[in-house]
């Protein structure tokens, strides 16, 4: 499942695979076609290479074919129908005789002579003419009544396509017997053996059919060809120099049968019998103007290739470029198509492509749709997985971070002891190398954590770049959903949360969990809202419960009801408010909030939809659909503990992460607008409006309590101002918010920047990273851990050496907590490891003073509280550890 | 024994008495040829290949011969008019329609002579002869298989039904008809040369070419060709060019033409320039051969000079019929003594046997002038340059010395210049 899963991923990140799957998907659709029309597709298939065929220039005849026709004197003086063997037999000789190197002749030797044509006789003549003129080649019949030593026989078949047109010819023909080659490929073969005494193999070699190369409009009137009568004559007159200047050196083909329109259909629109066919097949071979095709496998790798292609440039480019490049992917086959008969006389499949590609052309755009969410769900996977890695990250960097220092502390401590002991010296001297060293690889570690660190932030930057690439939308589209917000009271004009909007109006219609996460204000509610709006249950109720304002006596009677004298107080049956939004939503609000034993009760209804009133004895099932909100990381929660993972997975049915005002500045001015106008409305007061400077604050200014807060600054700003005009200044933003970082300098954040809380503000603003935080300060690194250490402690004596409670109280934004509480925890342990050898509190201060001889005055005295307290304790763990 | 040759004399008679057609394949066996070469038509040995060789063809009668049929036709259909209830009139009047050509009529006979008696095996073999006249092959072999199955050693009906199986492509079949007809009748040439034929289009060359010699022995003219054939190919016989002379010659003084061109091809072969040494030396040679083993038939004739002609010299021993025929087949065979006594003959004759000027002689060097002998250019020069028996022609008697040397053309310009 894993597995199939990462495919899946995998296979929706690559476009070549994509390309490919389409490809060979469109390649088998069109193959279906093929076999559904084949004739359209054969004719289709065949367009250009029959309209090059039609309208080129004709090929040359060979000078050594000699065709002898059967005309009407022949037939006035032998008869219209089927002639005596005898006179072909005489027609032989005398071309033998006149030094034809190879003749042939379209007869077939099926059947004995009937008695009015000679009989044995004359078939007795025939076969001795052609055992003294031969070999001869005769055209194949079924039955061979008559056969010769010296007789080649050839077929006379014609392949035609689907769309009825002969365009080739089987270069053998096989059946029982061996195979026979071709009539026209026979007389090649033979003549070719009489000139160049080597035996070409053309119908050995190939199995297939071979493309006829017609001349002219490929009937036989295109050839030169001898009346019968003429040579008769010439034959009777003993004409011997005409019979030599016809026959000499040539390659004879005698054509005795009635002349009939034939039953093959040329390209050029001309019926043909089969032996014209393969004269044509001849003329090709002597002149050497073959045409040539691909085979079955070649064809199909050219469709896959060529729709692979196509769809690689459609999934690859957006838009009008990816259909202008496909377009041109498409010309460009075209084009080659065209040259590659012109040049090279290669036929290349055209039907089979363009199918193909059209398919395709199609088939992308109805995939791209259809994955878009799901591409868009496996990035945003994604996303949550780097941000984990980092945290991981962030983690491992802390510590290393710690241990630096850590280290850095006790090759100082060292190097104290070396000034003070000279006869130590070696010894320290090999202690502080290897120190060094250990500070070295903790160091290096430091940077390899650090530069994953910025590799993975990378990946994230260019997969939330991706994420909102996909989904592109129309300006059209990005109208529509605007207006769509604007009538659920959401107004903004940002594409991501339009396109957030977009995705969770396809889910409200859908029964799944919605879960929304986001800072406050940045509105939950209203999505949520948007949620049971956008549903099939609109028209049903819809109960908002913020779950962190409940009273946790009161939780089950508020949620589920109660019955009446179950508890005191309970005067009448109450229906909570599971039971009051049956067949409509309920919104779950400060979900992350929820007390664990809670979170167990409310896994119950989310599993089942049913659960017990306070006092009820039976159980009570809705059909509910449940939104739920929070600002906490529920997935942090998990692994804290604080969070039931079972019901975070509950919950996590459709995800939306709200994005903060900060995000989506775009909106700000639009928000500003609105705001203004309302609330100088409700106070009775003249709308005023925004100077470019105050927008421009208003933009700038980083919104903690996102829309809530900036209404809240706008509401204040007016009830304050008199004028028309809100200037930057009656806004009150200066001391109320920091600027946002990387745009302010250090000197900007408070009038001292070394106090403790300007510290701590900028630890907190940069995550807590030490070297961030000192670059940022101008500072050494080590003065920032120093002063972080110092207020770790000051925090833990605080909250009574509680350092849940200190991690927070430094952490300030939970999403640092995790960060802040390994620091303090390792600060502690090591405070701890370093007086852990000392028996009274003095001796370890002592100590304490010259380890942490760096560490700000004012600090120490938490060192010092610390240190008592702990020494304090440890005679009673001791005692307590005797005792047992 | 008796009967049967009536019978197929009859037969024989009624469905193939046809006048003698020059160059046919024709199968029957009584249409002898005249026996010599005076007889031979003077149609020359160029004659179209087109004959009629239709085997069973009707018999196209001379004037007087169809006067006869009619009057004879005219007696059979009384016969059948005073006794209607007779198959024998009605047979009879059957093969007479046959025989002027009216086969409805004669096949109508045939089946109403039938139903009179249904059992008559030569009214079977009538019927089937006339079907396969009607090229209605399937429907002929079953009639003629009745007739067989009527009267198993009806020997006609067996060859008849050889021909038909040809015809059908049954080539076994028409094999074991042909041989039961020559085991009935042994002494049956047409159907000896039938059976050849047969085998040598199945590839059995010997006994095709045993067959075919005793059938070529037994008279039949095309049987003579194809032993020509056959030994010029050494096809089934060792290969002997002067014995296919022999044969080619016997055919053609049998009527058979293609005997004649044949023997004008291998005339050319020897005298063309254009031919190879080998294959010319192997002509002459051939031709030379022959005209020795004339003497052998001969043996009281004396011969002192191997260039003496047979022919002059049984003409000196007062064998003058055959010492004619002899010198014509010496002349056509090459042999230069005997054209010259045929030039000295054409001018002078010779008592009854050969009038002057005779046309016969004027043929033979026409012949072999066309194929290259340069004796006959030369007499037939001299023949039109004089006008001896022809209107004088200077320009076609020098056209005939056309390719001879300088000195040759002169002597034979200057003979006739003296005239």
């Amino acid at each position: 499942m894993l597995d199939a899963s990462r495919l899946w991923r995998q296979f929706l990140s690559s476009s070549w695979l994509q390309a490919g799957a389409m490809g060979l998907l469109a390649t088998l659709l069109a193959f279906g076609l093929w076999a559904a029309a084949p004739t359209t597709f054969t004719a289709l298939d065949w367009t250009v290479y029959d309209f090059w065929l039609t309208h080129r220039a004709p090929i040359p005849v060979s000078p050594s074919l000699l065709i002898v026709t059967r005309d009407q004197a022949s037939e006035e003086e032998f008869g219209s129908g089927p002639w005596d063997r005898a006179i072909l037999a005489r027609l032989l000789t005398s071309a033998h005789e006149a030094g034809a190197l190879t003749i042939g002749m379209d007869h077939r030797l099926d059947h004995a002579s009937p008695a009015q044509l000679g009989g044995a006789a004359s078939d007795a003549l025939l076969l001795e003419a052609m055992n003294s003129a031969g070999p001869i080649v005769v055209a194949q019949s079924l039955d061979s009544t008559l056969a010769s030593d010296s007789m080649i026989v050839g077929h006379l078949l014609v392949t035609t396509d689907s769309d009825h047109i002969a365009r080739a010819v089987p270069v053998t023909a096989t059946g029982d017997s061996p195979s026979v080659p071709a009539f026209g490929i026979a007389l090649y073969e033979a003549f070719q053996q009489q000139t160049s005494q080597t035996k070409p193999s053309l119908s050995e070699e190939s199995r297939g059919s071979l493309l006829v190369n017609y001349v002219g409009n490929g009937t036989v009137n295109a050839f030169p060809a001898v009346p019968i009568s003429a040579v008769w004559r010439a034959i009777e007159h003993h004409e011997n120099d005409r019979l030599t200047e016809w026959f000499k050196g040539r390659v004879v083909v005698f054509l005795p049968n009635p002349v009939t329109g034939g039953s093959w259909l040329l390209p050029t629109g001309q019926t043909v019998t089969g032996s014209v066919a393969h004269l044509h097949v001849l003329n090709m071979l002597l002149t050497d103007n073959r045409l040539c095709r691909l085979g079955a496998a070649s064809r199909s790798l050219m469709t896959l290739l060529e729709a692979w292609l196509v769809a690689w440039l459609l999934l690859q480019f957006r838009a009008t470029i990816s259909l202008l490049f496909s377009g041109t992917a498409i010309a460009v086959y075209g084009a080659c198509i065209l040259l590659s008969l012109v040049t090279a006389h290669l036929v290349l499949p055209l039907a089979l492509p363009l199918t193909a590609a059209l398919l395709v052309l199609v088939g992308t755009t109805i995939w791209s749709h259809l994955t878009s969410h799901q591409r868009l769900m496996l990035l945003e996977q994604d996303m949550i997985r780097l941000q984990q890695e980092a945290a991981a990250v962030r983690e491992t960097l802390v510590l290393r971070e710690t241990r630096a220092e850590t280290l850095q502390e006790d090759l100082a401590v060292a190097r104290a002891a070396v000034a003070q002991s000279t006869g130590q010296q070696e010894e320290l001297s090999r202690s502080a190398d290897v120190l060094r060293s250990q500070l070295t690889d903790a160091q290096t570690q430091e940077e390899e954590a650090r530069r994953k660190l910025e590799g993975l932030e990378q990946q994230l930057h260019s997969l939330r770049a991706a994420a909102s690439a996909p989904t592109a939308m129309g300006d059209v589209e990005l109208d529509r959903l605007k207006e769509e917000c604007r009538r659920l009271n959401i107004i903004t004009q940002d594409a991501g949360l339009l396109r957030l909007y977009r995705d969770l109006k396809k889910g409200a219609k859908s029964q799944l969990t919605v879960l929304l996460l986001g800072e406050p204000g940045t509105g939950k509610e209203l999505f949520a809202r948007a949620v049971h709006r956008l549903s099939p249950r609109a028209s049903k109720t819809f109960i908002a419960v913020n779950m962190a304002a409940i009273s946790p006596e009161l939780f089950e009677s508020e949620l589920f009801g109660h019955t009446k004298g179950s508890f005191t107080g309970a005067t009448a049956d109450r229906r909570g408010y599971f039971e009051l939004a049956n067949h409509g939503t309920i919104f779950l609000d400060e979900i992350g909030d929820l007390r664990v034993d809670h979170q167990s009760k409310l896994l119950r209804v989310l599993q089942e939809r049913s659960f017990y009133r306070v006092g009820a004895t039976s159980p009570t099932t809705v059909d509910v659909r449940i939104v739920a909100a929070t600002n906490r990381d529920l997935q942090r929660g998990v692994s804290e503990g604080w969070f039931r993972e079972d019901l975070y997975f509950r919950l996590t049915g459709l995800v939306f992460r709200l994005p903060p005002l900060r995000e989506r500045t775009g909106d700000v001015p639009i928000l500003a607008d609105i705001f203004v106008t309302e609330i100088a409305t409700q106070m009775g007061k003249p709308v005023p409006n925004l100077s470019n400077e105050a927008l421009r604050a208003l933009v700038e200014h980083e919104w903690k309590g996102n829309v809530r807060e900036f209404r809240h600054c706008l509401e204040q700003a007016i009830a304050l101002s008199d004028g028309p005009l809100l200037t930057k200044e009656s806004l009150r933003l200066g001391s109320a918010s920091p600027p946002s970082a990387g745009r302010a300098k250090p000197s900007d954040i408070l009038p001292d920047p070394a106090s403790d809380a300007a510290v701590l503000n900028c630890l907190r603003q940069y995550g807590f990273d030490m070297q961030a935080t000192a670059s940022a300060l101008g500072w050494d690194r080590s003065t920032v851990t120093q002063r972080l250490k110092g207020l770790c402690f000051q925090a833990l004596v605080e909250s009574n050496g509680d350092q849940a409670k200190a991690a927070l109280a430094i952490a300030g934004d939970p999403s640092h907590l995790r960060t802040v509480e390994l620091k303090l925890m390792d600060y502690h342990s090591h405070l701890l490891s370093v007086i852990e050898p000392y028996a009274t509190a003095d001796e370890a201060l002592l100590e304490c003073k010259r380890r942490f001889k760096n560490l700000p005055d004012r600090h120490f005295r938490s060192v010092e509280a610390l240190v008592r307290q702990h020494v304090a304790h440890k005679p009673a763990q001791v005692k307590r550890g005797e005792a047992s | 024994m008796r009967r049967r040759l009536v019978l197929v004399t009859l037969l024989f008679a009624s469905f193939v008495a046809r006048p003698s057609v020059p160059s046919s394949f024709s199968q029957t066996p009584e249409n002898a040829p005249s026996p010599t070469a005076e007889t031979q038509p003077t149609s020359s040995e160029t004659s179209p290949a087109p004959m009629s060789t239709d085997e069973h063809k009707l018999p196209e009668l001379l004037p007087q011969e169809r006067e006869d049929a009619v009057l004879v036709l005219g007696e059979l259909r009384s016969a059948v008019r005073l006794s209607p209830d007779s198959a024998k009139d009605r047979l009879k009047l059957a093969q007479g329609l046959y025989r002027i050509g009216d086969l409805d009529a004669a096949l109508d006979e045939c089946r109403a002579g039938l139903k009179l008696e249904p059992n008559n095996a030569k009214a079977h073999l009538q019927l089937g002869i006339t079907l396969m006249a009607k090229q209605d092959g399937r429907a002929a072999a079953t009639a003629l298989k009745e007739a067989i199955l009527l009267d198993p050693e009806m020997t006609h009906a067996h060859y008849s039904l050889g021909s038909v199986q040809y015809s059908l492509g049954n080539l076994t079949a028409a094999i074991q008809s042909y041989r039961r007809a020559l085991e009935l009748q042994p002494n049956f040439p047409d159907a000896r040369y039938r059976l050849a034929l047969v085998l040598k289009l199945t590839n059995r060359h010997q006994e095709a070419a045993r067959l075919m010699e005793e059938a070529a022995i037994g008279g039949i003219p095309q049987a003579q060709y194809f032993m020509g054939n056959a030994y010029r190919n050494g096809q089934g016989v060792e290969k002997n060019l002067a014995l296919a002379i022999r044969w080619w010659t016997t055919a053609v003084e049998f009527g058979q033409q293609r005997g004649a061109e044949s023997l004008s091809q291998l005339r050319r072969q020897a005298l063309s320039p254009d031919q190879p040494e080998r294959r010319r030396k192997e002509a002459i040679d051939a031709f030379r051969q022959y005209r020795d083993g004339l003497w052998a038939e001969y043996p009281d004739a004396v011969r002192n000079d191997p260039n003496e002609s047979l022919g002059i010299a049984l003409l000196k021993d007062s064998q003058a019929s055959d010492g004619v025929t002899l010198l014509f087949a010496e002349a056509y065979a090459l042999g230069e003594t005997a054209h010259d006594e045929l030039a000295r003959l054409y001018e002078s004759g010779l008592d009854t046997r050969l009038a002057q000027f005779d046309k016969r002689i004027l043929r033979c060097f026409e012949t072999t002038a066309a194929d290259g002998f340069i004796p006959s250019k030369k007499a037939l020069a001299r023949i039109y340059g004089k006008g001896l028996g022809v209107a004088p022609d200077l320009q076609k008697a020098k056209a005939m010395l056309k390719g001879l040397s300088k000195q040759e053309m002169k002597t034979v310009l200057d003979d006739i210049a003296g005239r």
